[in-house]
């Protein structure tokens, strides 16, 4: 069993205020019998609200799958997960896609947008979908802020890799989701690309109050986070509260040969 | 080879993408090979009763060439009894037997019913003879003796629950023959529907045709050892003078049977054949889109096969081999279902009354040749250009995103080439309605159909660009941005949805431009109906079989009470010359004076009652300024078995009009005089008007008067309207299911293109679920996509095919068309039916897409 519950650090206002998502002994498990391959093995983790949290580890430890499971796109085999007060585990297809649309947003690694809307339709779409109208003032802010605002008529692919990821986050943004789940979301832009868009989301959590939750391999993105926690073998095995870059590649390489000696 | 070796797997891995295109092959190969068949059969069934029925030699009366009874007088053509002796002495015959055939009868039970068969097959009477016994054994009670007895087929016993010693009135030209049945036989081989009654020889020679010293033929049997040939030889000695008589062995007897109904099965071939080429010139579309989108969908496949090393040539070859497998699956699979749709086919027609047996199913070789071949050939041809866009793909193509295909924007030199053709074909189009000649004026109707045609399918994507954003603004903006997600996609590949529309547009316009002709007709016959039509009733035969009214029933109807007058309408054969020295067969009207009152008809010189006078007549205005004929002029009639006559023109009737265009008229009495009575022929149909204020009982009279001859029928207008009205309504019919093959053709096309698109779309669908849309939300947009191309589809289709009517219409108004009429509740219904074949189209599609993992559908590359 593992536990990477937080100690609220904006303590005080209760802890309802403090956390915005929980998983309590979630496990995820493929296959039976042999072949029973535990993707998450019994993890408990509180998503601080308003922080920026990264999930780290190698290829195969369960990062992805944590994410899924607290996005509601997966589901689990036992155990809780708790989105605010929601208990998500267990809802049906239809009330688990509403809390998607109105509660959490997406970055994704790749293939982010509807190549058939141009920036500013996908950038609404899931507010278009649930038949809200987006607040105009809001809008202009986060378009002003990704800095698209002379872009917004074009399609996809008329945009380059950096402001079709920039297009995803307003998208995530504009909906004002009680948090965001980025995929990689730097996974494949170069690395000026990827600050800038690295750089984007810190702003919303300090600027906005943003909670955000990312998956990322790479130390130089986890270095943007309040708090990243190191996931392996399913379990979480470690976590580190405003690190730098070099401090998660030490803690990174140290995993590394931790697992190759023992 | 590895060509063949990755073709197979890719057809294998995509089986389930391949099977519906399969079932276009499959069906369109189907109808093709059904209609073989079916035919094939059809005529091995008329060969085997064909070469049963006809005798070794058989001696029958020569006619002249161009028709093989005298018109409608309702006796078959004979010869003496006297020839028999002579036949039966001929070198190697075994027996001569005279026989009596005719085909005008109608045979009835004690309640007047008719007991002919109500597929078309003729009712025939006879004389019962050995030579029936050929195809035919007595399989109970006995066979015809004395005037009272008659035997029954047993097809038709059966049909109508007849046995031994019920009574049944045949009704001929030379009276009624009440007889009870004495024997039942039936038929050693399929009797495809005939009825067919014998009496004994005295009672079939008075009353079938008219005279106790004549036969319709002679059968002769030979000795054993005698060829056919030598014995037509030799009786045609031993008969003397055979410049009378026409001698046919047994085979040429059975080839001039079958040459008879050889055109009627030629018809059906080549119109069920012209659905099918229909139904698989749909099937290419469908064949089309599927390999552009499998080539789009494998694009990074290809790529780097090309990358690894593969030609051009290579890639190309190995879609070719894909299409080549679907082509040899479909096709094989189509043989099959072919000859399983050729044997529903026949059940069908036997619930219509027309027996055919599985036992004489034939399958000849070339049937599954050409449905192979055709099979093949389409589609390996269709797969051709999206082969050959494979082998274009670049190396480079692997390395890049797959992402969406290309854009596929419809190029300008694609547009400017469907603009010609269609402009062109629209150009042909308004010039058939302007032609004077309608020869001239068919031949540019084809051309502009074919034009319009092939230019709207080649404008296609340029019109679904347009045609999407009207109807995206008309109707889809009513869903949201659910609609606009459906819009975007139906436009996100024009050539796509351009074709898949085509295909539904093909279908469309064929029924959309028929129904206009169809309705056209009826407006215009009840126009000219109302116009021209002053009789009150129409007595004729049931079923239009345009058998001549006997007698008997012309008295029936005479005899009835409350009718102001009853006309009589006789179609008279003659050779006539007119003043100037040229002669030409023709047909007179001959008709009671009152006939003028009954059907109205306007005169351009001369006086129309004058023409029923003595020894006169009346031409129309097209014969008149052809030979120079005026008012006064002397025209000479030679009656056909009759005398010669000089009649007086006394009326030139004008020709605008669609009843007896054409038509000479002159009285009945001025027939009479020089035709024999017994060789004047029947009324062809009678008019009558009710005396005043009495229509009801009028009515009711003549179908009392006609209740014992249910051949025949009254109508009165409003009656005989909506008759007409069935009947086209039924053609109509008819076409629709044929075209129906079609339509199903391209709503598999329909599904088709969105199965794969949904495929296509599968990290979008994910993408879209993952942030928030409903399964609800996506299967509509679904939904919506397929309607509007659906809807797309039907719009050209039906406008293209209403453009085509109204411009047959114009051209057949030289024809007497004269009434264009849009049938709008059936555009309408085609209109709303092509909106609900859009949902249907989504069922499946829709359900697939909403059933996705999300997690998986992201991670899909």
């Amino acid at each position: 069993m593992t536990t990477a519950v937080a100690t609220p650090r904006h303590g005080g206002t209760g802890r309802n205020a403090a956390v915005a998502a929980r998983a309590r002994q979630v496990v995820k498990a493929y296959g039976a019998g042999e072949t029973r391959v535990v993707a998450l093995d019994h993890v408990d983790v509180d998503i601080a609200r308003g922080q920026f949290t990264a999930i780290m580890g190698p290829s195969g430890s369960g990062k992805s799958t944590l994410m899924h499971c607290l996005a509601g796109l997966d589901t689990v085999s036992s155990g809780q997960i708790f989105l605010d007060e929601t208990e998500i585990t267990g809802l049906k297809d239809k009330k688990l896609t509403q809390l998607r649309r109105d509660r959490i947003g997406f970055i994704f690694q790749a293939f982010n947008l509807l190549p058939t809307l141009n920036a500013l339709e996908n950038i609404t779409l899931p507010m278009d979908i649930a038949g809200r109208r987006p607040d105009a003032a809001w809008l202009r802010q986060v378009v002003e802020t990704v800095g698209l605002a002379e872009r917004l008529k074009h399609r996809p692919t008329e945009l380059s890799g950096g402001q079709q990821q920039r297009v995803a986050v307003a998208r995530a943004l504009a909906a004002r989701p009680e948090i965001i789940f980025g995929d990689e979301p730097t996974g494949n832009l170069d690395s000026r690309a990827g600050a800038e868009v690295l750089s984007f989301l810190r702003r919303s959590v300090d600027e906005l109050g943003q909670t955000i939750v990312m998956v990322t391999h790479d130390p130089v993105a986890a270095s943007y986070a309040d708090r990243v926690l190191y996931l392996a073998d399913g379990r979480i095995v470690d976590e580190m509260h405003s690190p730098t870059a070099d401090q998660v590649l030490d803690r990174m390489k140290d995993f590394d040969s931790r697992g190759r000696t023992s | 080879m590895t060509v063949w070796k990755t073709s197979r797997r890719n057809f294998l891995a995509h089986k389930g993408r391949m099977a519906l295109s399969a079932v276009a092959v499959l069906l369109s190969v189907a109808f093709v090979c059904g209609t073989l068949v079916f035919t094939d059969t059809m005529n091995t069934t008329f060969d085997k009763l064909f070469a049963v029925t006809a005798a070794d030699v058989t001696v029958s009366r020569k006619t002249s060439g161009d028709d093989d009874r005298l018109p409608g007088n309702g006796r078959p053509v004979t010869i003496p009894a006297s020839a028999v002796g002579k036949a039966a002495k001929a070198t190697g015959a075994k027996s001569a037997e005279g026989a009596v055939s005719s085909m005008s009868v109608t045979v009835v039970d004690s309640h007047d019913k008719n007991m002919g068969s109500t597929s078309g097959a003729p009712t025939i009477a006879g004389n019962w003879t050995r030579n029936d016994l050929r195809s035919m054994e007595i399989s109970s009670g006995h066979g015809p003796r004395g005037p009272t007895e008659v035997m029954v087929d047993a097809d038709t016993a059966e049909k109508h629950h007849l046995k031994l010693g019920d009574e049944l009135r045949t009704i001929t030209a030379n009276g009624d023959i009440k007889a009870r049945i004495s024997g039942i036989a039936t038929f050693k081989v399929t009797n495809p529907g005939a009825a067919v009654v014998y009496f004994d020889t005295a009672t079939a020679q008075t009353k079938l045709l008219g005279r106790p010293d004549v036969f319709s033929l002679i059968s002769v049997t030979a000795e054993a050892g005698v060829a056919d040939e030598q014995l037509k030889k030799n009786v045609a000695a031993a008969l003397g003078d055979t410049s009378a008589y026409k001698l046919q062995t047994q085979k040429q007897a059975a080839a001039a049977n079958k040459d008879s109904m050889g055109s009627f099965l030629d018809v059906m071939k080549y119109a069920m054949l012209g659905f099918a080429g229909i139904a698989l010139l749909v099937g290419i579309f469908l064949i089309v889109n599927t390999f552009s989108m499998l080539v789009a969908q494998r694009t990074r496949e290809i790529g780097l096969m090309r990358a690894i090393g593969s030609s051009r040539k290579q890639v190309n070859r190995s879609v070719l081999i894909e299409a080549l497998f679907l082509g040899v699956v479909g096709s094989l699979l189509g043989v099959g279902a072919g000859v399983g749709l050729a044997v529903g086919l026949m059940k069908l027609m036997g619930a219509m009354g027309m027996e055919l047996s599985t036992d004489d199913l034939t399958v000849a070789w070339t049937t599954p040749v050409v449905g192979l071949v055709l099979g093949i050939v389409v589609t390996v041809v269709a797969a051709y250009f999206p082969a050959r866009r494979a082998g274009k793909i670049s190396p480079m193509a692997a390395l890049r995103e797959a992402g969406t295909p290309a854009d596929g924007r419809a190029g300008r030199v694609r547009a400017a080439i469907g603009l010609v053709l269609t402009l062109g074909g629209g150009a042909a189009l308004l010039a058939a309605t302007r032609a004077d000649e309608s020869s001239e004026g068919s031949l540019l109707l084809g051309v502009g159909v074919l034009l319009t045609l092939i230019g709207f399918i080649v404008i296609g994507p340029l019109l679904a660009g347009l045609v999407v954003r009207v109807l995206s603004a008309v109707m889809l903006r009513m869903f949201g941005p659910v609609g606009r997600l459906a819009e975007r996609n139906a436009l996100r590949n024009p050539r796509r949805t351009g074709a898949t529309g085509a295909a539904l547009m093909v279908g469309l316009a064929l029924v959309a431009c028929l129904s206009v002709v169809g309705s056209s007709m009826v407006a215009s016959a009840t126009e000219e109906l109302d116009k021209s039509v002053g009789a009150d009733f129409i007595v004729q035969p049931a079923g239009g079989d345009g058998a001549p009214i006997v007698d008997q029933a012309a008295k029936a109807v005479e005899a009835a009470g409350d009718i102001e007058h009853v006309t009589s309408y006789k179609s008279v054969s003659a050779s006539l010359t007119a003043p100037d020295g040229t002669t030409a067969k023709d047909a007179l009207v001959a008709a009671d004076p009152t006939y003028k009152d009954d059907v109205r008809r306007e005169t351009v010189s001369g006086d129309l009652s004058e023409a029923y006078g003595k020894d006169a007549m009346s031409v129309g205005d097209t014969y008149a300024t052809e030979h120079h004929v005026k008012v006064g002029d002397r025209i000479t009639v030679a009656f056909k078995g009759g005398e010669t006559a000089k009649l007086k023109v006394a009326a030139i009737t004008s020709d605008d009009v669609n009843i007896d265009k054409g038509a000479m008229y002159t009285s009945i009495t001025t027939a009479a005089r020089y035709v024999p009575a017994d060789t004047l022929p029947q009324n062809m149909i009678m008019f009558a008007k009710a005396a005043d204020g009495k229509e009801k009982e009028a009515y009711a009279a003549l179908k009392s008067a006609l209740a014992k001859y249910p051949q025949y029928e009254v109508k009165n207008q409003a009656d005989f309207k909506q008759q007409l009205k069935d009947q086209i309504g039924q053609l109509l019919n008819i076409v629709y299911g044929l075209l129906a093959l079609a339509i199903i053709v391209a709503v598999l096309g329909v599904v088709n293109t969105l199965a794969l698109s949904v495929v296509e779309r599968t990290r979008e669908i994910g993408l879209m679920r993952a942030i928030g849309l409903s399964r609800r939300q996506l299967r509509r947009m679904i939904r919506l996509e397929s309607v509007v191309i659906a809807v797309f589809g039907a719009l050209l289709g039906l406008g293209l095919g209403m453009g085509w009517g109204t411009a047959a219409q114009k051209l057949l108004a030289l024809e007497g068309l004269g009434v264009l009429e849009i049938p709008w509740p059936t555009i309408l219904t085609v209109f709303v039916a092509s909106a609900f074949v859009g949902l249907f189209a989504a069922l499946v599609p829709a359900f697939r897409a909403g059933r996705m993992n999300v997690l998986n559908a992201i991670a899909t590359d």
